[in-house]
């Protein structure tokens, strides 16, 4: 396997400026979301949706102790090394590219979001007017050219980076152990083994995830791997014996009947 | 080779199921296995010349919503219009009782041609009552989760993973009963004659007074004419 390639987004360094989710637009050519004023300073909802691949959320977190703390986050496919969407998706419109994306193929997507609902992160998201779902590309075709990804490019402050992950993470080991010794004693890393092998997109936090409005520990759901492991791969085969058993039946009555009278009529005797 | 028995109109015959339950009956028929075919080319996988049947997935997609729309609208026909029949078909399966046990126990003998010997049984027997429990559950099921799956963005996410494998496995048990109840009510020669029961609504006498002989007194019998 390649060496993995990664974005590492630093909380403490970012302004919520939302250059990133404009770059993202711009990059990859979708057209502006007009949602209704919610009472708070989150665009879309806080959450993606078909045409906006990653948006800023703005968690305001009342602590006991700090006070106020404003959290901002930047949200959007996770490109979890073992990604859930790829294994529900029927029609195998999910790969993982050799470098880490996880990329989503739009021309072979049907529309059925069962992706969305195995995502522990809920990112894939159905987009009415082509009838599929889309989400963040990690802009595999900018990085195929040595590019950086659109909102890492365009990050003015620094809190967006892009390269190899093994070198990010210990950049944000780094980052998180100097935030705990300067006023964020709960500072950590997200998606080093979250989910057991982790994401492809590294996070440092300055407090728990909680606080950011992210799963603790995310987990794919045993509705999901139930219908995944068991129910896909084997109950299945129940249909072809029922069939294999009509079949044998079919010809052991007709066997048995030129034997042993015709039991076809009305009355058997 | 017979494939069903042939039907007779020589011979007395009483009437089983009436115009309402034979309409649900075909009606569903015809919108399960649109729905299960292509349903299949979702749930196998790798099946595109399945899906091409129906003009690709977004045509087998399609094909199913509709066929899922006339699945509900039957189940509603049946229950409005067949309100008594429905009830009577519960009735009777509340009488699983020690004659149904005994003929499911024997059943696999029957099933594979074997003479044997099965105590009297009322309007559905033993393994009927199984397949009217089990089937119209299941479609009940397939029914409802269907609608979560169609419409995602209304229900809760939690209860839309619930409906993905709830879906499937419905689909299976549903289609295991399918599969045997259409062999059993068509080819094989012991209770083919119920297809006529299905098809035209009536059946031979001879063949209800021995294959359903609690029903058959209870209904044209002795024990009607003395009522």
């Amino acid at each position: 396997m390649a060496r993995l390639m990664t974005n590492l987004y630093d909380v403490s360094k970012c302004t919520a400026c939302r250059g990133c989710l404009n770059a993202c637009k711009d990059s990859n050519q979708l057209p502006a979301v007009i949602e209704p004023f919610k009472g708070n300073y989150d665009t879309h909802g806080g959450d993606t949706n078909g045409n906006t691949f990653t948006v800023i959320r703005f968690n305001e977190h009342d602590d006991p102790v700090d006070g106020v703390r404003w959290n901002f986050l930047k949200y959007q496919c996770m490109h979890c090394v073992d990604p859930e969407c790829m294994k529900v998706c029927p029609k195998g419109a999910y790969t993982k590219l050799e470098w880490g994306a996880t990329f989503h193929d739009e021309a072979k997507c049907i529309g059925c979001q069962y992706c969305t609902y195995a995502c522990p992160f809920g990112i894939p998201k159905y987009r009415k007017h082509t009838d599929t779902v889309t989400k963040c590309t990690l802009c595999y075709e900018r990085v195929g050219e040595g590019l950086t990804p659109a909102c890492t490019r365009t990050c003015p402050s620094g809190a967006l980076t892009f390269g190899f992950r093994d070198e990010l993470l210990a950049v944000a080991e780094a980052r998180a152990k100097y935030l705990r010794a300067n006023g964020f004693p709960r500072a950590t890393v997200y998606g080093k083994v979250e989910l057991g092998s982790g994401t492809n997109k590294i996070y440092v936090l300055t407090d728990t995830p909680d606080k950011f409005g992210l799963p603790v520990d995310p987990k794919v759901s045993a509705n999901t791997w139930v219908w995944q492991d068991w129910v896909q791969p084997y109950a299945g085969w129940l249909i072809p014996i029922a069939l294999a058993g009509s079949a044998i039946s079919f010809v052991t009555t007709r066997l048995l009947a030129s034997k042993g009278g015709d039991h076809a009529e009305g009355g058997h005797e | 080779m017979k494939w069903i028995p042939e039907y007779r109109d020589d011979v007395p015959r009483v009437e089983r199921f009436n115009a309402v339950a034979r309409i649900t009956h075909w009606g569903h028929t015809v919108t399960f296995l649109l729905c299960l075919f292509t349903g299949l080319a979702l749930f196998l996988g790798g099946v595109d010349w399945l899906a091409a049947i129906f003009g690709g997935y977004r045509g087998a997609g399609l094909v199913h919503r509709i066929a899922a729309v006339g699945m509900t609208l039957m189940l509603v026909f049946g229950t409005v219009f067949g309100f008594t029949g429905l009830i009577a078909w519960i009735k009777d399966l509340l009488r699983f009782g020690m004659n149904d046990i005994k003929f499911l126990c024997i059943f696999p003998f029957e099933f594979l041609g074997f003479p044997v010997k099965v105590p009297p049984q009322t309007r559905f027997n033993g393994g009927e009552k199984g397949n009217s429990m089990v089937t119209p559950t299941m479609v009940i099921l397939l029914v409802l989760s269907g609608y979560i799956m169609w419409f995602p963005s209304i229900f809760p996410a939690g209860l839309v993973r619930f409906s993905y494998p709830v879906h499937d496995l419905a689909m299976i048990f549903s289609t295991v009963m399918v599969c045997m109840h259409g062999y059993l009510g068509s080819f094989h020669p012991g209770s083919g004659e119920s297809f006529w029961g299905m098809w035209k609504g009536t059946v031979r006498a001879d063949w209800a007074q021995h294959h359903h002989a609690i029903w058959y007194d209870e209904t044209y019998g002795d024990k009607s004419k003395a009522e």
